[in-house]
């Protein structure tokens, strides 16, 4: 398998790492005395589509977590369209790079729909009308177009509590397209779905990472779906980067292997 | 100390403890005087009167008119008093649980001197501050009025700013995520998670607020209580007996009203 090593292009990487809108050098995390992630590189273009694949428990959520600035690394620089973000918390300067996609979709289920899509908009908004569109919603219309785009217009007033996985999945979709960051972070966003539905968030996804000439990294397990829809794709294990393929390279059998829990992982070199 | 190596631990000890606690109780009982020291001169004949004074309550169209009079100022101390409460209580609240301004030693120690303030707010009772504002103001409707809202805003606060510390973090961090600063997240995260809690403590905090203004009388307030310790002193029972069912009423009332509005607000 180690052919598939990425080689990484390290020598562009110090000449100039503009190129990359995702630069991140040896980022590494450890939980206690477990290695979620052990150094990666890990460098993206604009334009390119990322999947994150591995068994459970290989660091897939932590690299995102990591780029998204919720986990600092214990080691490593991140560079976001050549901005160092290492020590950055989440708010308003990360959210013009970065938006990210929980697997719990991290909605505020006590508000109505429209409260939680404007919720796009607070890293540009300042205080005075953040609290004035808490009681009387501006840009209700740009948020009527976007969640008319994903099929519930309809659900605008309601409370976000009283929507389907599904709808709430689109909510937080609808969200992401409002806060248009150049980097779109998914984690699992098609676990939960029919292989139609999948298909169509994915399409959404990645419409929204083309409409903001951007990127997209999500973690998957659908190799269909990371064929059709991903440029490239990055193996884990146990925190290891495994391989870091064009996604038409990725053959059933090195999926297999990856997932085989028989199979040693490889080591860090 | 831990429990585990505590004294206490054996259950020797504990008994010693019990029986010290039992001696000193039964020791407390026989340092009473029990010969007309407890129940003063006269009073044997009012606890056999007052009971009967029930059937009848007064209830003579004048006395119901000030029952009337005394329920409603009452009610408009306690309603003011616990609206002041609300609007001190929760920007202290909101200061005091620290989930404003950037994260560090500065929010840290404002934090911390909020709840220290927040503390001293409510350990002193509302008919001591009730003494200290009628000793300022005179025995008018706002001393009545902050002496409510001083130690309940410091009760309000306190649990303000817990339930605000206490919802749960995943809606916050994609709220920062979407571009929220610390108060974005607590007007579009923090502040809608826990308002029907706020709400709900707030009404059950207006019922312990109407009984506190009804006592208000001991320091020469008026309403219920004062015109209860009138009647009291000119030992007419039955009045007595109209305006403590005037009070039961509006606890009653109170009550209904605020479990039904809690009720609405949870579900
Ligand atoms: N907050 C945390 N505390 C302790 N261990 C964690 C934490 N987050 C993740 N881990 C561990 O790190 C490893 C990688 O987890 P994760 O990134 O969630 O993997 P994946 O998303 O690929 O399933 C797992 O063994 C997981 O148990
Ligand atoms: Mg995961």
């Amino acid at each position: 398998m180690s052919q598939y090593q990425n080689s990484s292009n390290r020598a562009t990487h110090d000449i100039n790492h503009s190129r990359f809108l995702v630069d991140g050098r040896g980022l590494s995390k450890v939980f206690g005395t477990l290695t979620a992630v052990s150094p990666l590189d890990i460098a993206i273009k604009a334009g390119e589509r990322v999947a994150l694949v591995g068994p459970s428990g290989s660091g897939k959520s932590t690299i995102l977590y990591i780029l998204a600035g919720l986990i600092p690394p214990d080691s490593g620089d991140l560079f976001l369209d050549s901005k160092s973000t290492v020590g950055l918390q989440p708010g308003r300067e990360l959210s013009e790079f970065v938006g990210l996609i929980r697997q719990q979709l991290d909605l505020v289920p006590q508000l109505p729909v429209v409260q939680n899509v404007l919720a796009g908009r607070l890293g540009q908004w300042g205080l005075l009308r953040s609290l004035v569109s808490l009681f009387s919603a501006r840009e209700r219309d740009s948020v009527l177009a976007t969640l008319s785009k994903l099929g519930i217009a309809d659900k605008i007033d309601e409370p976000t509590s009283q929507l389907s996985g599904g709808e709430q999945q689109r909510v937080a979709i609808a969200r992401l397209m409002l806060q248009a960051p150049k980097i779109i972070l998914a984690d699992e966003p098609v676990s939960s779905l029919d292989p139609a539905r999948a298909d169509e968030i994915l399409r959404l996804l990645t419409g929204l990472a083309d409409d903001i000439g951007g990127v997209m990294v999500a973690s998957l397990h659908a190799p269909d779906l990371i064929r059709e829809h991903f440029t490239r794709v990055i193996g884990l294990r146990e925190g290891v980067l495994q391989f870091d393929i064009p996604s038409e390279e990725l053959m059933p059998s090195v999926l297999e292997a990856l997932y085989d829990l028989d199979q040693q992982p490889i080591p860090i070199s | 100390m831990t429990w585990t190596n505590s004294p206490f631990r054996s259950l020797d000890a504990r008994r010693l403890l019990s029986l010290v606690l039992i001696g000193a109780f039964v020791w407390s009982l026989s340092s009473v005087d029990w010969r007309g020291g407890i129940v003063h001169t006269g009073g044997g004949d009012a606890l056999k009167d007052f009971p009967l004074a029930l059937f009848p309550p007064e209830l003579s169209p004048g006395f119901l008119k000030l029952g009337l009079i005394a329920s409603w100022q009452t009610v408009v101390h306690a309603v003011a008093g616990i609206t002041l409460a609300i609007i001190i209580g929760l920007p202290l609240g909101i200061i005091a649980s620290g989930s404003l301004g950037k994260p560090g030693r500065v929010r840290m120690l404002v934090a911390a001197v909020m709840r220290f303030i927040l503390a001293f707010m409510r350990s002193i009772h509302e008919l001591i501050w009730a003494v200290l504002f009628v000793a300022a103001f005179g025995l008018s409707s706002l001393a009545a009025v902050l002496a409510i809202a001083i130690p309940y805003a410091g009760i309000l606060g306190r649990i303000y700013s817990e339930l605000l510390n206490d919802v749960s973090e995943g809606p916050l961090d994609g709220l920062r995520s979407a571009g929220a600063s610390p108060a974005g997240v607590l007007i579009y995260g923090r502040m809608p998670m826990v308002l029907t809690d706020l709400l709900s403590y707030g009404f059950y905090r207006f019922e312990c607020a109407i009984r506190a203004a009804a006592i208000m009388s001991f320091v020469g307030i008026r309403g219920l209580g004062f015109e209860i310790q009138l009647s009291l002193h000119d030992l007419k029972f039955a009045e007595v007996w109209t305006l403590l069912l005037f009070l039961f009423g509006l606890v009653l009332l109170v009550d209904y009203w605020s479990t039904s509005v809690r009720r609405s607000l949870n579900s």
